[in-house]
């Protein structure tokens, strides 16, 4: 979405128009569930997250200072919701419903089934791999991976300075690829 | 000159790379003159090289992660709107029922009607009020402590 376009529906929010909502609802949800079921590993936890967070930023919207990224702000309340659901309630990270999560490649499991197993068989491994490792090396895995944040970013929304970033990122991948290996997959 | 060359945040280029350079590589996000100081230290060593292979396919691996469709078709939008949009209904209702009751009670208490009467409903009236706050009193106390208070399904 367009900075200014951004900004332009952030003030109508804030002036209690809530259909002005809506637009930046639908351009975050998609990305916000991603890192939501990343975080809390089933779709329903995630939904409820996600739902969460929205709210809270809506009614935290008021108090938004205009100049900062709406994204990383939005992503910074979506962590702590899923943080503070992990901690304080029955909702734990696992590995369920496999199923729903992975993309199922129909045209290519048309050509090499084979192919499409392998590859279904290394994605689950590697979300069995994710699911060892703890919330911290996950959640900072995902913002870089799956969302493609920009460190300083990612110091933003998880509230590190900066320079912690990268020595995180060390951490985190390190821990993954002794959990894979703990789990007999191959890495060079 | 090292500490020169701290002063300008930049790094001599006999500096041994760290864990974080080579994350910094790996991501993009060194400066180009960063970068050919890690590109230099990988031609010299084949382990480094070894680390920065292995950290490359994770890498690949993560981003090649994918959900299933299904799982975006349903928008969380129509109960967040339902809780964003509340709010103003509440008020409204709120206020127009204060707003009648207050009327009601002056053109009550301004009307012809005997004292005894005026104090007799009058009596009814803040019993009523007092049975209904005292029952919202009580919900609002069982909703603090529900666990699951935040979650609309």
């Amino acid at each position: 979405m367009q900075r200014q376009l951004e900004l332009e529906l952030i003030r109508k929010c804030k002036s209690g128009q809530s259909r002005f909502y809506e637009p930046l609802v639908r351009a975050y949800e998609p990305a916000g569930l991603r890192l939501a079921l990343a975080m809390m590993g089933n779709a329903d936890d995630a939904r409820d997250a996600l739902q969460m967070a929205f709210i809270k930023t809506y009614d935290a919207l008021p108090r938004f200072d205009l100049r900062r990224s709406f994204g990383p702000w939005f992503f910074q309340i979506l962590r702590n919701q899923c943080r503070d659901m992990l901690r304080s309630r029955k909702a734990k990270f696992n590995v369920e419903a496999l199923d729903e999560r992975f993309e199922q490649h129909a045209v290519e499991s048309e050509r090499d089934p084979e192919r499409t197993r392998q590859r279904n068989a290394a994605k689950e491994l590697l979300w069995r791999g994710l699911e060892r490792i703890g919330t911290e090396h996950r959640e900072i895995l995902v913002l870089k991976e799956l969302e493609g944040f920009r460190y300083a970013e990612i110091a933003q929304i998880l509230e590190i300075p900066e320079g912690t970033v990268a020595s995180r990122l060390y951490h985190a991948r390190n821990a993954l690829r002794e959990a894979l290996v703990q789990m007999n997959a191959e890495y060079p | 000159m090292r500490s020169i060359r701290r002063l300008m945040n930049t790094r001599d280029p006999r500096d041994p790379i760290t864990s974080d350079d080579l994350m910094r590589y790996l991501d993009g996000e060194l400066p180009p003159e960063e970068s050919s100081r890690v590109e230099a230290a990988l031609a010299a060593s084949t382990e480094l090289q070894r680390e920065l292979a292995m950290f490359r396919a994770l890498k690949v691996d993560i981003q090649d992660l994918s959900f299933h469709p299904a799982t975006y078709r349903v928008s969380v939008w129509d109960k967040v709107h339902k809780h964003v949009s509340r709010p103003v209904g509440w008020v409204l209702l709120i206020a127009g029922f204060v707003g009648w009751m207050l009327y009601g009670a002056y053109l009550f208490a301004t009307s012809a009607v005997s004292p005894w009467e005026k104090l007799g409903s009058g009596a009814v009236a803040i019993g009523i009020l007092l049975l209904l706050a005292s029952v919202i009193w009580e919900q609002y106390r069982g909703w603090v402590v529900d666990p699951y208070k935040d979650v609309q399904r």
